[in-house]
């Protein structure tokens, strides 16, 4: 039966060719959304990695002041610590989680080099986020006086950099003056947010006299209030005068970032939703038209010996043998995203949204043909034959 | 082969009754051709459907070699349709999207058998109506004469003991109608017990009886 309906459908493919292409093009919209979506989600169920919610963000900006910067932040981290709603402070550079700066760059161990995002703190940051190691150790302030610049680095890093090795005290020569040592791997830390891919990250350690990286990130004990960051901003403004003061809670600055991943791939699925419906709406209404037309065929087939049940899964048979058609179509242009590693993403990803994509092609053009073909067998076999 | 007995048909719509058939008792026995003429709209077509189990008398009681189908369900009566009973239509109901052989093989899809075994059957049964030179044709490139022997080897394909022909000759010219005549004697003279409706005085006379209605009634 089925080499009959592919026959039956080949011989029509003219008829059937604008059907093919909107199946076509909805396989390649759904495959494109879906892979953003299986992407978001993938990354949404991994761990953050630190925890953010009683953490608040000083922002400071020294602006015209250009005399002992350093000193001046360094002061006020000591302020901000002091205080009892504190529990611990540090200072960071620009790209504080869920910020929109980034500061990337490569490094390279052994001739492999690794693009990764870098980060900068002091030795409290693991405190303030709660950051915990998988091994080795968070570093301290002693460490400045060693040789090399400690870092930590992230367990995705130490996999790509290190391959199978350890990466604990390896020295990386960053350029011709520094030089890292490895320090501590923590297992993630996915600073744009849950929807953030985990990928390969250094933090580095910063010394008090830096004078560039001006973020405190604050984690204050539960129940601190709006009341305190009034009063620990008025006493930071009496102690820097002329600096730009900003605070923000890294829990409203995360629904930020949600929103920025989340609005485009709810503009592609209002798009994508418009577009199934209209192929939805365009299948339902072809196959009404073609059992119509084709009232006599159902009438000889029943005559011929077909049952209602074999009525209803011909014309279910040739939507899935047509929908089949237009996915292998789609299914070559979709497999060259993973083959070619399109926007680095994880073949899985892909795979997934191909399959997802199959289904909901196949779950759509079923719910279009079950209702006309179903209306198909209840014709009465005498009355389709003396209608034609 | 086919017993008909007190078969009545009605037609109802919310302000109408229509009496197709009226008490109609016929008994077709095994081998035999018989024709059933009358006037326009006299009941043979439905005559014939009711006899092809196409549709279902108001009243009465049909058999089929021996089964009485008044409690088939559709499953049973396609069973049946498919077993025993060929159909040959006057407009030949072939599909146009498909080639001749294929046409051929489609009551072979509704039993179990292989690609090959249908091909097979459907070949030979072109060969009984010779058309076996036409089988990669497409309905579209035949003649109104080789439309229908394409649906006398649809009908037979199957072997079936039955044929009922709903005036196969109706769309044809004089020499094509007595071609496919000639084609369901000699189907007859293999065995096959065939009801062929007809308009055509000298085609029913060539048949082994005639039977007449009139309004929905048999006057012979």
């Amino acid at each position: 039966m089925l080499r009959h309906l592919f026959k039956l459908i080949w011989n029509k493919k003219g008829t059937h060719s604008l059907l093919i292409v909107e199946i076509w093009a909805s396989f390649m919209v759904l495959f494109g959304v879906l892979s953003l979506i299986v992407y978001n989600v993938s990354n949404y169920v991994q761990p953050i990695g630190f925890q953010y919610e009683q953490v608040w963000n000083l922002d400071l900006a020294h602006n015209q002041d250009t005399i002992q910067e350093a000193e001046k932040i360094q002061r006020v981290l000591q302020r901000v610590r002091s205080y009892k709603e504190v529990e611990s402070a540090s200072r960071m550079s620009g790209n504080t989680p869920f910020s929109a700066n980034q500061s990337s760059g490569g490094i390279t161990y052994n001739k492999v080099e690794v693009h990764g995002d870098f980060y900068a703190s002091d030795a409290e940051l693991s405190k303030v986020l709660d950051l915990p190691l998988i091994s080795g150790r968070w570093y301290r302030d002693e460490d400045m006086i060693a040789k090399f610049v400690p870092i930590v680095i992230n367990s995705k890093m130490q996999e790509k950099l290190f391959l199978n090795e350890t990466a604990l005290n390896k020295v990386i020569k960053m350029d011709d003056n520094r030089y890292f040592k490895v320090v501590g791997v923590v297992d993630r830390f996915k600073a744009k947010g849950e929807f953030m891919s985990d990928e390969p990250l250094v933090f580095e350690m910063i010394g008090k006299d830096n004078k560039w990286n001006s973020n405190i990130l604050i984690k204050t004990r539960p129940g601190t209030d709006a009341e305190f960051e009034a009063k620990m901003v008025k006493d930071i403004a009496t102690m820097l005068p002329g600096w730009g003061i900003e605070v923000s809670y890294l829990k409203d600055s995360r629904l930020t970032r949600h929103n920025i991943t989340l609005v485009p791939v709810m503009i592609f699925l209002i798009v994508s939703g418009f577009l199934l419906t209209n192929v939805a709406l365009g299948l339902f209404g072809i196959l009404n038209l073609n059992i119509a037309r084709r009232k006599g065929e159902i009438g000889l087939r029943r005559a011929m010996g077909a049952t209602e049940g074999k009525v209803t899964n011909q014309f279910l048979g040739e939507i899935w043998v047509l929908a089949t058609f237009s996915m292998i179509l789609g299914l070559i242009f979709a497999v060259q995203f993973p083959l070619m590693n399109v926007f680095d993403l994880a073949s899985s990803v892909y795979v997934m949204a191909i399959i997802l994509a199959i289904v909901i092609i196949y779950l759509i053009v079923t719910l279009c043909a079950w209702f006309p073909s179903k209306q198909a067998a209840r014709i009465h076999p005498a009355v389709a034959l003396h209608e034609e | 082969m086919i017993k008909l007995q007190n078969v009545e048909k009605v037609y109802r719509t919310s302000s109408i009754e229509t009496l197709a058939l009226n008490n109609i008792n016929l008994d077709v026995k095994k081998k035999e051709f018989i024709s059933i003429m009358g006037p326009s709209g006299c009941g043979k077509s439905t005559l014939l459907n009711i006899m092809g189990l196409l549709d279902a008398p108001s009243k009465g009681q049909i058999e089929i070699d021996g089964s009485k189908v008044e409690n088939y369900n559709d499953k049973d009566l396609a069973h049946l349709r498919n077993q025993k009973l060929g159909f040959i239509f006057q407009s030949f109901h072939l599909i146009n999207d498909l080639s001749v052989i294929d046409n051929v093989e489609i009551p072979l899809l509704y039993r179990s058998s292989t690609a090959k075994q249908r091909r097979d059957l459907a070949q030979e049964a072109l060969e009984k109506v010779g058309l076996s030179n036409r089988m990669k044709h497409f309905p579209k490139q035949l003649s109104g004469g080789q439309k229908q022997r394409v649906a006398i080897a649809r009908a037979i394909v199957g072997k079936p003991e039955i044929i009922l022909a709903d005036e196969p000759t109706g769309n044809l010219d004089s020499v094509m109608g007595n071609e496919i005549l000639g084609i369901l004697q000699k189907l007859n003279e293999d065995g096959a017990t065939i009801v062929m409706v007809t308009h055509d005085d000298a085609m029913a006379k060539k048949t082994h009886r005639l039977v007449r209605l009139f309004d929905g009634t048999q006057v012979m």
